[in-house]
């Protein structure tokens, strides 16, 4: 077993173990930590794979900007032990049993797949020159496009996160009735 | 290319439109030129003018089909504009930006109506859901829309990772994103499992059973206007990108899926319309109505033929120019249960008249486009081979019929005072030519297929 | 400096500090009171559960920031790459720039930057 598989196996079997307690983790900031671990590890596959430059991004991008996202909106919705709602043993033994088949079918069809899979010619495609020229010249239209993708959701942003002025109290009490109708309905 | 730019641009434009024009009437109009402008660059690039020449490296082809739907889903959104653009200023305070959110949906639309390349397929989607999941949740202070949008968020994300699962599968197996593969005799395990993976996740966004819990839900708690659009012309963009998906990237290894998307389809037409018989409101029961036309579009995808294309685009027409018109007029009602409709015809009998179109049109009645666009389906599944699954699917026209037509029945035979308010000279003849159109299509499909081939 | 080194420096670094809280365990007198577990021991005394909700501009403001740390991320490859692909890369780096500019100035315009 050479050096890179014995990082490989450290790494994935912490990437596992990682993500197996953000879902197990009972208290909500704990899980978030969790996933930081796990956004490490891949990080470390990118590496592994010779990427460096997405194993920074990942770090930059993921484990930076959307863990403090996270928090947010752990924070937003005020999630603590006493509010977390306690959902019935059946539920979580259907979800269990659910994702235990997924698993089960996954394993049993990728079993017998293939020794090797395609192989790409070289192994540092991941390296950021060739990212560059990958993607400002085969991969403009993509590129470009996802630009929108950007500005949708920034409108999105705007729309739902923006304080809205403050309307009058009977109108509102007004809404909550409909709403309390439509729920009776 | 044109309408992709066009409608972006538009979305830009609509962005900015609220601190250029201080007059919500303006706003209105403007985006009613831009879509009007989207559809006329559309029809010249259908008549072989593009304006733009970019080199896409092969990720988009703009073919007959592909416009030909893009028309369609334009027209629609006009249709919609011109009926349901007063209501979207009730929602909230961002009136504009709900315009340019519908532009970004139409953006993604034209992406993932023409996509060649899985990557396309995947920006295509994103960029017609994430807007969906934001217009859903746009009437902030409605618990009800706040939890439709919460939930259709997490389930859509949560379909959009085993897509992106599959997609990687099947870069793995084949080491291309581009579709159109090839493959030996032996068929890659990884290839069959990222193809199931797709269909998936493809089932989840057009709500095919058993993928459709969160429909009812959503449909229900979106604002009324916004579930109109979702529930019409994304729908259909929907399935336009999962029969281009499974007719160029997986056509080579029908054998594998076929049965898998017959069961599909029947499942979504039996609990589809078993489930909206038992409805008490409109709203909800249009809910569970457009899943059950979603397994009539499904036949579509299990028999791929050509009039299976043909019908795809027809279907996806006459359902949701039929729907957009019951949900315009829902929209104005006060009480959206079926009672709320009793004795509407005799205070409004053109709107009835109207409305007794589109309900024809939705269970299939002949003379409509509706009933053509179902004969088109169950010819191509005939066709494909399978005479029971047509038989099935007629059964559960049959059932439809029951509650499309209790409907009716509120609105004829019964008496109570159905209130509806805001109805204009304008909004009844937009009415009038969308059922027009309902009953042109119904005679002459010709109309619109033809421009498939012309 | 193979890959071997490496590891050495990561297993040094997880001794090390492994280490410091062995060391602290083994001298530590063990006294125990209530202000040990506060967050700031020698501090004013807290007054409420550090627990509460944010409020929803926090939010905002951090989606706006993704958006654009996303945006510098696609810098970085194209600066590397610029002289080599030419005109166009610039070209199509300004055109992507530009989209989200607007971005930028709608939500400027809009006051989504604006404090509350």
């Amino acid at each position: 077993m050479g050096i890179t598989q014995i990082l490989f196996w450290i790494l994935a079997i912490t990437a596992i173990f990682s993500a197996l307690m953000v879902v197990i983790s009972k208290n909500p900031v704990y899980s978030v930590l969790w996933l930081i671990v796990t956004f490490f590890t891949i990080s470390g596959h990118y590496i592994l794979l010779n990427a460096q430059f997405l194993a920074v991004v990942n770090i930059i991008v993921y484990a930076g900007a959307i863990m403090v996202l996270f928090l947010f909106v752990i924070m937003l919705m005020n999630l603590n032990k006493e509010t977390e709602p306690q959902k019935s043993k059946w539920l979580k033994l259907a979800g269990a049993v659910a994702g235990g088949c997924l698993l089960l079918v996954l394993v049993a069809g990728l079993r017998h797949t293939e020794k090797q899979m395609t192989e790409m010619v070289t192994g540092d495609i991941g390296l950021i020159q060739n990212l560059g020229k990958v993607l400002f010249k085969d991969y403009v239209v993509p590129f470009e496009i996802s630009s929108i993708l950007f500005l949708s959701a920034m409108v999105g942003a705007v729309v739902l996160g923006k304080k809205e002025p403050r309307i009058p109290v009977e109108t509102e009490m007004r809404k909550v009735e409909e709403t309390q109708q439509a729920i009776n309905i | 290319m044109n309408a992709l730019i066009f409608s972006a641009v538009s979305g830009v434009i609509m962005m900015f439109s609220s601190f250029l024009l201080n007059n919500k009437n303006s706003v209105r109009v403007l985006a009613h030129v831009l879509l009007l402008a989207t559809i006329i660059a559309n029809i010249f690039e259908l008549r072989g003018i593009s304006f733009f020449h970019i080199d896409t490296r092969g990720m988009l082809e703009f073919d007959r089909f592909a416009l030909l739907f893009t028309l369609v889903a334009n027209v629609c959104t006009f249709a919609f504009f011109l009926l349901s653009s007063r209501d979207l200023e009730k929602i909230g305070n961002h009136y504009s930006d709900y315009f340019s959110l519908l532009f970004f949906i139409l953006a993604g639309i034209v992406v993932s109506s023409s996509f060649k390349s899985l990557l396309m397929l995947f920006l295509g989607i994103e960029i017609l859901s994430i807007p969906l999941y934001i217009l859903t949740g746009s009437d902030k202070r409605n618990l009800k829309s706040n939890e439709a949008s919460l939930k259709y968020f997490l389930m859509g994300s949560f379909s959009t990772g085993l897509m992106l699962m599959g997609i990687a599968l099947i870069y793995g197996a084949t080491g291309t994103f581009q579709t159109g593969i090839t493959v030996a005799e032996k068929v890659p395990v990884l290839l069959i499992t990222g193809m199931m993976l797709l269909l998936f996740s493809m089932s989840f966004k057009v709500s095919a059973a058993p993928f459709h819990f969160w429909t009812p839900d959503v449909y229900d708690g979106a604002p009324t206007v916004v579930t109109s659009f979702m529930a019409t012309v994304v729908k259909a963009a929907g399935f336009i990108a999962f029969m281009r998906l499974f007719a160029e990237e997986f056509g080579s290894i029908r054998p594998e899926w076929k049965l898998l998307v017959g069961i599909v389809a029947a499942v979504t037409l039996f609990i589809g319309n078993i489930t909206a018989v038992f409805q008490q409101s409109v709203k909800r029961m249009l809910a569970y109505s457009s899943i059950s036309q979603a397994g009539f579009m499904m036949l579509a995808i299990y028999s791929l033929s050509n009039d299976a294309k043909e019908g795809l685009i027809l279907y996806a027409a006459a359902y949701s120019l039929a729907t957009i018109g019951i949900f315009a007029v829902l929209v104005r009602m006060k009480d959206y249960t079926f009672e709320g409709f009793n004795g509407f015809a005799k205070q409004q009998p053109f709107l009835a008249g109207i409305l007794v179109v589109f309900l024809l049109s939705l269970a299939g009645i002949p003379l409509t486009a509706g009933f053509l666009s179902k004969f088109y389906m169950l010819k191509a599944t005939i066709d494909g081979g399978s005479l029971a699954l047509a038989i099935f699917a007629v059964l559960m026209a049959a059932v439809s019929v029951y509650y499309y037509f209790r409907l009716i029945q509120s609105m004829y035979f019964k008496t109570g005072n159905a209130t509806i308010s805001g109805t204009t000279t304008g909004f009844k003849y937009t009415l009038a030519a969308l059922a027009g159109i309902t009953i042109l299509l119904g005679i002459f499909p010709n109309l619109l297929t033809n421009w498939l081939y012309f | 400096m193979g890959p071997i080194s490496l590891i050495a420096l990561t297993l040094a670094a997880l001794l090390f500090s492994a280490g410091g809280i062995l060391v602290g365990k083994l001298f530590n007198k063990g006294s125990k009171n209530l202000q040990k577990g506060e967050a700031y021991e020698c501090g004013i005394p807290t007054k409420t559960s550090p627990w509460h909700q944010f409020n929803v501009g926090y939010y905002l403001f951090a989606l706006l920031f993704l958006i654009f740390d996303v945006e510098l991320v696609f810098l970085y490859p194209w600066a590397v790459v610029v002289k080599k692909v030419g005109v166009t890369a610039l070209v199509e780096i300004m055109v992507f720039i530009f989209i989200l500019f607007m971005g930028f100035l709608y939500a400027h315009k809009k006051g989504a930057l604006k404090w509350m």
